[in-house]
């Protein structure tokens, strides 16, 4: 045998793809389809990397404001200041930058041709469209400023970003103010990325190879459609001469032509699925289709991986098919399938898994080789598993009514092609459970308590210094959906005009606010207060000295220069009790009345409001966020929590959901093509059954039997795989080894669903192939 | 329409178009009880198409088909299949056996379809291998049996109900002429001791030799060839 001779059957084989007439071409479409979806999902995996690598360089590119507090950079005519003005809208942010170009050499934000002028803005398409909708009529009233021109794609991280520029005028008063700076350029020179922390790493692996594993299952599957037929030609084959070997490359050869179609399918696929990623938001996150470029190395893997395992696994299926030249193909007696080597593999991923348990964060990262090789071997175990355990339940189960009878003998004739439908299925919900598992282990440690006390407010708005909270106040008060206001004028008294030894807290506030942040035995307004025990707080009682001068807002080093107004602590000081705060956190320093505090001190003082909402008033959170904007364009209402998630956690925990839901609808895909497949083969029998008067309801019903036993038993055999996956990312994670049976029923669940959803989908062509016209041989 | 004479199942007039290719163009059929009729033609002729019509399987365009003075062509689909299931057998070329069915199970099929119990179903298949000479072949899957094998345990399967009537569509044309021979007989024989009418298509006149009268088919038409046995 040589390579020449290689070359011409699987030519043959090639060939034999597509000059199959109809039939043959049905068989390749549907290969190529099953194929191609699996290829797609990996070029788009291979195309996640690029995507969030640009996703970061454009956020790095358009950086403005660092938030830094440095010395302010003097006026110029390249300068600018930025002012942010970020705002949220139901549950979406929206970016906001107020630009004032200082000089006619001022640098332009990325995507944006010109400044707007004051009164003008430019946004981006995504919020364009929601201003100009019914849904975006609340966020109009917040962003009234005329619409002038579109952000540019090189200013936006995604497609759906909802953004906006608008101009300036008098910013340089509040320089201040953290969020306003002045800059000569855009983009962060140095926007290294941080280090990620090893529990998250170890979830990245583990979410990458659990959403990859049921990929490549299913491609493995897919090359596979229309064996029966494929078998009865090869028989053929071997009658007019082809001896044993060469019928095997001839299968090959069609194997190839089915994953180079494949291949086709897939690029049109992921080109068509680039360009609609285009148009889509999940959770949050959205893409421009040019990000999604598949490396080209990633890329060419699967171009080459994809043929080859198609080969492979054709050779490795035919192995125990005896094809003789009677033009009947007899199935060798399938070996009886041997249970321990197939327990060697989940043994050996636990094995690779063993050495990093209880090694925990704070031993550097997690071996990445092993976790990956252990993990892939665990889920690879459930293939192997699968088709055993499959074998042996069918082989006990006993004859029912005929619809079942028909299912069981099916599954018990072939067990093997079963548990190939649902090997992927069982791979994903496997490797799912684990990692709800770890998410649901580790959550506590990416969660922290805001310590915001949500049954006393719900919103905080805060005021620039030049703004009269009383004033403020009284806005909210009368916003729609607002029940109680708590206002404050808030700063900081130090010793010194600048960089003091000691400061304390000066909080001014009607005695019914003071009330929600101390203890007070009786209050009017005048009087003065002090709050000495509060805890972490030592300077009060230094400072506390009736008569002694203060300075309100006294400037810092390096910083520009403050308000560093001069205040006398009042003589008739009353002590006050310490009382838990709506933030959390014990209130400390000097507690004013209004009437307590002369007027010329009032601009030191920042305002912050507190805000009670009737949780039965629709947009009431929206309502506040205008009026906040109408207050000043610069006063910032945040939503409050209970906790707070680390951002990068609600990433990959939000990654998985989106990949799940990928593999899933791809799993879904699969099943219903091998499905119609192999009704497809049967189209004839299914009618001849018909013809001597079976019964639509029973073949049905044999059909949701045939895809409910094998997917019944790997859920099973899953569930037993992710859990103990679940436990040992837990034990390697160091965190107490708890089943999370919410994720094992979800999972399950909606694995449960995809099948009850693709037997549903197959029906009618059930159906349509039940019909007499199957029984037409002309 | 007046059916012949005791005629069991009788067709006029019928006419059925397939896209373009007119299969049947005013076919004429009649049967009585116990009686073999073949079917012959060329290929294409609609010989297999009248079949379907007449078992119900396919509906005429127009034409009438009376089966026992009832109107098969204004049955419902259920009620055609609910006959199917209690009054007509069926042979076709390939034997269509389940392939995950053993023998003995692909037999009781029909009477199980009907509401027999396992137990009784495959006792009363037995019967019918035994008579088929097949009973050793009852634990065996169709792929495990030869192509005569297999056929023989359609014929039981076919009959296996005790049907009035028995269509078989080229019930030899995958075998070599001694099964072929064998099939046949065994499928008479077995027919005559219940009494059952037998609708034969062929277009080997060696089968048709086992029939009473024979009818040909040809672009659509039927032409009855009256012969004594």
């Amino acid at each position: 045998m040589n390579a020449r001779q290689w070359y011409r059957d699987l030519v043959m084989g090639v060939r034999f793809t597509v000059t199959g007439g109809r039939e043959g071409w049905t068989r390749a479409v549907l290969t190529g389809v099953g194929v191609g979806l699996g290829v797609a999902l990996l070029l788009l995996t291979t195309a996640i990397p690029s995507a969030l690598d640009a996703r970061h360089a454009r956020e790095a590119a358009r950086t403005d404001i660092t938030f830094s507090a440095s010395a302010p950079m003097p006026r110029a005519d390249d300068t600018l200041i930025a002012a942010n003005v970020d705002t949220e809208y139901g549950d979406r942010t929206v970016r906001g930058r107020e630009l004032e170009p200082e000089g006619p050499r001022a640098p332009l934000p990325p995507g944006v041709a010109e400044f707007p002028a004051p009164g003008e803005m430019v946004v981006s398409p995504a919020l364009k469209e929601l201003l100009a909708s019914d849904a975006g009529k609340l966020l109009r009233e917040r962003l009234p400023d005329r619409i002038t021109g579109t952000i540019g794609e090189s200013g936006l991280v995604g497609s759906a970003e909802l953004a906006f520029f608008r101009g300036g005028d008098g910013l340089a008063a509040y320089l201040g103010d953290q969020r306003v700076q002045r800059i000569d350029h855009f983009g962060d020179r140095d926007s290294g990325a941080e280090p990620l922390d090893p529990v998250l790493l170890l979830l990245v692996l583990v979410v990458f190879v659990v959403l990859l594993m049921p990929v490549a299952v299913f491609i493995a599957a897919a090359v596979r459609f229309g064996g029966e037929r494929r078998d009865r030609r090869l028989a053929a084959l071997r009658l007019v001469g082809s001896d044993s070997l060469m019928t095997r490359r001839i299968a090959a050869g069609e194997a190839l032509a089915g994953a180079v179609l494949g291949l086709l399918f897939g690029a049109g696929f992921f080109l068509i699925g680039r360009q609609l990623v285009g148009g889509a938001e999940v959770y949050g996150i959205s893409v421009f289709p040019s990000y999604l470029d598949p490396s080209p190395v990633l890329a060419l893997l699967v171009a080459v991986a994809v043929p080859v395992a198609a080969v492979l696994v054709t050779l490795f299926t035919l192995r125990g098919v005896v094809i003789e030249p009677l033009g009947v193909v007899r199935t060798a007696r399938p070996a009886r399938r041997r249970l321990w080597w197939r327990l060697l593999l989940p043994l050996a991923g636990l094995a690779m898994l063993y050495p990093m348990m209880g090694q925990g964060r704070d031993h550097g990262n997690f071996n990445q080789y092993l976790v990956t090789g252990g993990v892939v071997l665990l889920l690879i175990g459930v293939t192997a598993l699968l088709p055993w355990l499959v074998e042996r339940v069918v082989a006990r189960l006993g004859a029912g009514g005929v619809s079942w009878q028909l299912a069981v003998r099916r599954l018990q004739l072939s067990s093997g092609t079963a548990a190939r439908m649902v090997n992927g299925i069982a791979v994903a919900v496997a490797g799912a459970i684990a990692l709800q598992m770890l998410f649901a282990g580790v959550e506590s440690d990416y969660t922290r308590s805001t310590g915001q006390d949500t049954t006393r407010a719900q919103m905080q708005v805060s005021v620039p210094q030049e703004v009269p909270v009383a004033g403020a106040a009284a806005e909210f008060a009368a916003t729609k959906g607002v029940r109680g206001v708590s206002a404050y004028a808030e700063g900081y008294a130090g010793d010194r005009r600048s960089d003091p030894g000691t400061t304390a807290q000066l909080t001014v506030g009607d005695c019914a606010a003071l009330r929600e942040i101390a203890r007070l035995a009786s209050c009017r307004d005048g009087d003065a207060f002090v709050v000495r025990d509060a805890e972490y707080d030592t300077d009060t009682r230094k400072l506390a000295v009736p008569g002694r001068t203060l300075y309100l807002d006294p400037s810092w080093e390096g910083v520009p220069r403050s308000k560093e107004i001069p205040w006398k602590v009042p003589s008739g000081l009353r002590a006050a009790g310490t009382r838990i705060g709506m933030t959390g956190g014990e209130q400390s320093g000097f507690l004013l009345t209004p009437k307590a505090l002369a007027a010329d001190a009032a601009p030191a003082l920042t305002g912050q409001v507190y805000l009670r909402l009737d949780r039965g008033a629709p947009d009431a959170m929206e309502r506040v966020r205008n009026t906040a904007a109408a207050v000043h364009p610069l006063a910032t209402a945040m939503t409050w929590s209970d906790t707070e998630r680390s951002d990068r956690f609600t990433a990959i925990r939000t990654g998985l959901f989106a990949g799940a839901a990928c593999v899933l609808a791809l799993i879904g895909a699969s099943l219903l093509v091998s499905q119609l497949e192999q009704l497809r083969e049967r189209k004839k029998l299914l009618s001849a059954l018909v013809a001597f008067g079976t019964r639509r309801r029973t073949l049905g019903l044999s059909v949701l039997w045939q895809t409910a036993v094998p997917i019944a038993l790997g859920l099973l055999l899953a569930s037993a795989v992710g859990l103990t996956l679940g436990a040992v990312l837990l034990r390697m994670t160091e965190t107490t080894v708890r089943i999370d049976w919410s994720s094992v029923l979800s999972m399950t669940g909606v694995a449960a669903a995809v099948v009850l959803a693709v037997t549903l989908l197959s029906l009618p062509p059930l159906f349509r192939l039940m019909r007499p016209e199957g029984l037409r041989t002309e | 329409m007046t059916p012949p004479p005791g005629s069991l199942l009788c067709a006029e007039q019928l006419r059925k178009v397939y896209g373009p290719t007119v299969a049947l163009d005013g076919a004429e059929f009649s049967i009585h009880p116990g009686e073999v009729v073949a079917v012959m033609g060329p290929s294409g002729s609609g010989k297999s198409t009248l079949l379907h019509c007449l078992a119900g399987i396919v509906t005429p365009d127009s034409g009438t088909i009376m089966y026992q003075d009832r109107e098969l062509s204004a049955m419902s689909d259920g009620e055609r299949s609910a006959l199917r299931r209690s009054d007509f057998g069926f042979v076709f070329q390939f034997g269509q056996l389940v392939p995950e069915l053993t023998c003995v199970e692909n037999v009781a099929l029909p009477l199980r379809l009907n509401g027999t119990p396992r137990r009784p179903a495959e006792q009363a298949a037995l019967k019918w291998m035994e008579r088929l000479e097949v009973d050793d072949l009852a634990k065996k899957r169709p792929g495990e049996v030869s192509g005569g094998q297999g056929q023989r345990v359609a014929v039981a399967r076919a009959l296996v109900t005790e049907p009035r009537v028995l269509f078989a569509d080229e019930p030899t044309g995958a075998l070599d002429s001694l099964n072929g021979e064998r099939v046949m007989e065994l499928l008479t024989d077995a027919a005559r001791t219940t009494n059952a009418a037998v609708v034969l298509v062929t277009h080997e006149a060696r089968v048709a030799a086992y029939s009473d009268r024979e009818i040909v088919v040809r672009d659509g038409r039927s032409r009855d060839m009256e012969r004594a046995v």
